[in-house]
């Protein structure tokens, strides 16, 4: 089921286009990563679904309702993020739920779990600034999901972090994926995005370039090359039009149209002895270069 | 407008700042004060004339002798009442040398023309200042009346014209009411509410300076945009002047309370006859002052606030609304004297200056109900103003991170152009 809807989106600041006609949607459930180089618009999109701006053009629908209506079921945590650093630590996050619209027992029950899980218990009654750098990171994590929401934003959460909070933040949002939560999470960092996700969208200046389920992306974006451990590799295979031998292996790239599997059965056919074969996979990582140099390039010709 | 989320800002900000070491010193201030004086008033109740004696002499001549070369031959024979502060010198030469070994502190020089031009020469170490003093002192001036007339009138009449005038305040105020009777009146009808006016003046800066800070906290700490993904921009800061406006009311009603303590335990303690202390006309438009001048302020400061990228920032562009407020308080000295001067009555006509002047005015004379009506309107019409520019701002501000926008891009915001990322 649809949760947020984002149709034709238009934001523009002056002359320049932030947000051009984007469109897409986020399903109930699923951890939906929203990806771009800076500048791209994305934090500009999710300000606009926060209803901290409002759109040019275009439509956005939270849980069904426009974004202003459904704030209490939306948790925020934003790439320029922090806390009331002369406050205690629980009066930070009682306050915070409040502002969401919950009652003030509840916020501060809710609000000792959570410190429960990150293990801060112990700091509830600390002021903020008196914090490690590590600790004020999962309690900003925490201060965004106190009110319970359904759907959580996370822009570059594991920006700053060292690899040891890295993981914890990791299992943190894979834990709230369990519980049903929806989460679409920003990040530069491809690895945890491919870990992550189950959908993408890939925006480049304010436009969707890359959008739909990660496997097919991946899918469809796979070089026409595999990767082949035999003893030698005969020069008449069908297809093959460069052979590179790399680490007792060999890279084999393919001419546009031809089939990895007519390789493997010719491979069989010749009796040869295959130790491993696979079609090279590819990171997220290189399908967001290629495409987004790929579209400045198209722009430069153009030009 | 969600009110609930109002509230919810209003109580955030006044439990946050009412535990502030500044704000609590700062309420402290006028009961201590008052506490202070009223025991300092009882200790020397009895010894009012000795204190006032005291206090004289701090501004007259000071406790040296002066020194008198007199050739008009009316000061040759000091009187025994002036023979232990003036001392009588042959010629110029004598008393200069005595001024040199600070025998005296200052000389006298009485030319045989006297009778005719007055003309005296007042010789003294270094500044020029001691010769004001002599002109202006009450024991000089009695010396030369008193020898001038010696032998020659009533010794009553010589008195009274070498002290003519104990002066007692009494002012009647256009209901007929008689304000400022006995020594402790004027202290009560005037001083005290102009200095209450100067504070209430005072806790509008501080409040909206509480809200100036608040804000550019919250944005320097970055937690603003949480904040703004949770609640409106014009909610947040409704509740946070809604919020500070009641800490800074919190503040006046504890001041306010204390000096009507204070002025009541005068009269138990200090048996004063007719402690006035505030009339009600007084209080009350300093209270409606006092709202009109803080919300104007605090909007204005929000938007300022928001704008700033750090805290020192907003505060450097707060100044310029500083500088609004301090120049009725250059003026004060010149108030004191004419409360309804020309320039005090155009700058009550001024929304930035009009709160200030009106509530140091109020208390110092009978202003007239045309500038009393005319500067409420003013502030009523300004106040929706400020809040169109003021939302404006705090709107926008709030999410430009790491610069300060320029003039051109202010103007921009303004006109509406739309926001920035």
């Amino acid at each position: 089921m649809m949760i947020i809807q984002v149709q034709d989106l238009v934001k523009r600041y002056g002359d320049f286009v932030a947000v051009d006609h984007l469109s897409f949607e986020v399903d109930r459930g699923e951890i939906f990563g929203l990806l771009g180089p800076n500048g791209a618009g994305k934090t500009t999109t999710i300000r606009v679904i926060m209803d901290i701006l409002q759109p040019d053009a275009g439509s956005v629908t939270v849980l069904g309702q426009p974004p202003g209506r459904a704030k209490a079921q939306v948790g925020y945590l934003p790439e320029e993020r922090g806390l009331y650093r002369k406050l205690k630590v629980m009066d930070n996050l009682v306050y915070l739920a409040e502002l969401k619209g919950m009652s003030r027992p509840a916020a501060r029950e809710r609000a000792t779990g959570l410190l429960e899980r990150i293990q801060l218990e112990d700091w509830a009654s600390r002021k903020v600034k008196d914090l490690s750098q590590g600790m004020q990171q999962r309690l900003q994590l925490i201060a965004s999901l106190v009110h319970d929401p359904e759907v959580l934003f996370l822009d570059e959460p594991f920006q700053g972090l060292d690899p040891i909070n890295v993981e914890r933040v990791k299992g943190f949002v894979a834990g709230l994926h369990q519980e049903g939560k929806t989460i679409v999470l920003s990040s530069h960092q491809m690895n945890l995005v491919e870990a992550l996700c189950d959908r993408i969208l890939l925006i480049n200046r304010g436009q969707a370039v890359l959008y739909g389920p990660l496997a097919e992306i991946k899918r469809e974006h796979a070089p026409n090359a595999i990767r082949v451990r035999v003893s030698h590799v005969p020069t008449d295979l069908p297809g093959v039009v460069e052979v590179e031998p790399d680490d007792g292996a060999f890279n084999l790239a393919l001419a546009e149209g031809a089939s990895p599997q007519e390789v493997l059965r010719a491979l069989v056919d010749r009796d040869m002895q295959v130790q491993s074969f696979e079609v090279s996979p590819v990171p997220l990582e290189d399908i967001f270069v290629a495409v987004v140099s790929g579209e400045e390039e198209e722009d430069d010709g153009l030009a | 407008m969600d009110w609930r989320k109002v509230w919810v800002v209003a109580r955030h900000e006044y439990l946050t700042n009412v535990r502030r070491a500044g704000f609590i010193i700062m309420t402290a201030i006028v009961p201590v004060l008052g506490i202070v004086v009223l025991l300092f008033g009882a200790f020397f109740a009895g010894q009012a004339r000795q204190l006032g004696a005291f206090f004289e002499k701090q501004f007259d001549v000071g406790d040296k002798a002066i020194g008198v070369v007199d050739e008009s031959g009316y000061f040759s024979h000091i009187l025994p009442a002036y023979q232990a502060d003036f001392v009588p010198y042959g010629s110029e030469g004598e008393a200069e040398a005595a001024l040199e070994t600070e025998e005296v502190s200052k000389v006298l020089i009485i030319g045989e023309d006297y009778l005719e031009t007055g003309r005296v020469v007042v010789m003294s170490m270094g500044s020029g200042f001691g010769s004001a003093v002599v002109s202006d002192s009450a024991t000089v001036r009695a010396f030369f009346v008193d020898h001038l007339l010696v032998g020659q009138v009533d010794p009553a009449l010589q008195e009274r014209a070498a002290d003519p005038m104990d002066v007692e305040s009494r002012v009647i105020s256009s209901g007929g009411e008689t304000q400022g009777e006995g020594p402790w009146g004027f202290v009560f009808t005037f001083v005290v509410p102009y200095f209450l006016a100067i504070f209430l003046v005072m806790s509008i800066f501080v409040s909206s300076g509480y809200l100036l800070q608040s804000v550019s906290e919250e944005k320097e700490s970055r937690v603003v945009e949480i904040v703004v993904s949770s609640v409106r921009p014009v909610e947040l800061m409704t509740g946070k002047v809604a919020g500070l406006g009641a800490l800074g009311l919190t503040q006046v009603l504890v001041w306010v309370i204390s000096v009507m303590a204070f002025s009541g335990g005068a009269v138990a303690l200090l048996a004063v006859a007719g402690a006035v202390s505030i009339p009600a006309r007084v209080l009350i438009l300093g209270v409606v002052y006092y709202l009109l001048g803080y919300v104007l302020y605090a909007i204005l400061m929000a938007g300022v606030g928001a704008l700033g990228s750090t805290a020192q920032e907003s505060q450097q562009l707060a100044g310029i609304f500083s500088f609004f407020a301090a120049v009725p308080y250059m003026l004060s000295s010149f108030l004191f004297t004419n409360p309804n001067m020309l320039i005090a009555r155009i700058l009550s006509f001024f929304p930035l200056t009009a709160p200030t002047m009106m509530m140091l005015r109020l208390p110092l004379a009978e202003v007239p109900w045309v500038d009393v009506a005319g500067s409420i309107v003013v502030l009523l019409l300004s106040i929706p103003a400020a809040l169109w520019v003021g939302a404006k701002l705090f709107r926008v501000g709030l999410l430009i991170y790491g610069k300060r926008p320029t003039l051109r891009e202010i103007w921009w915001i303004l006109r509406g152009d739309g926001e920035r990322g």
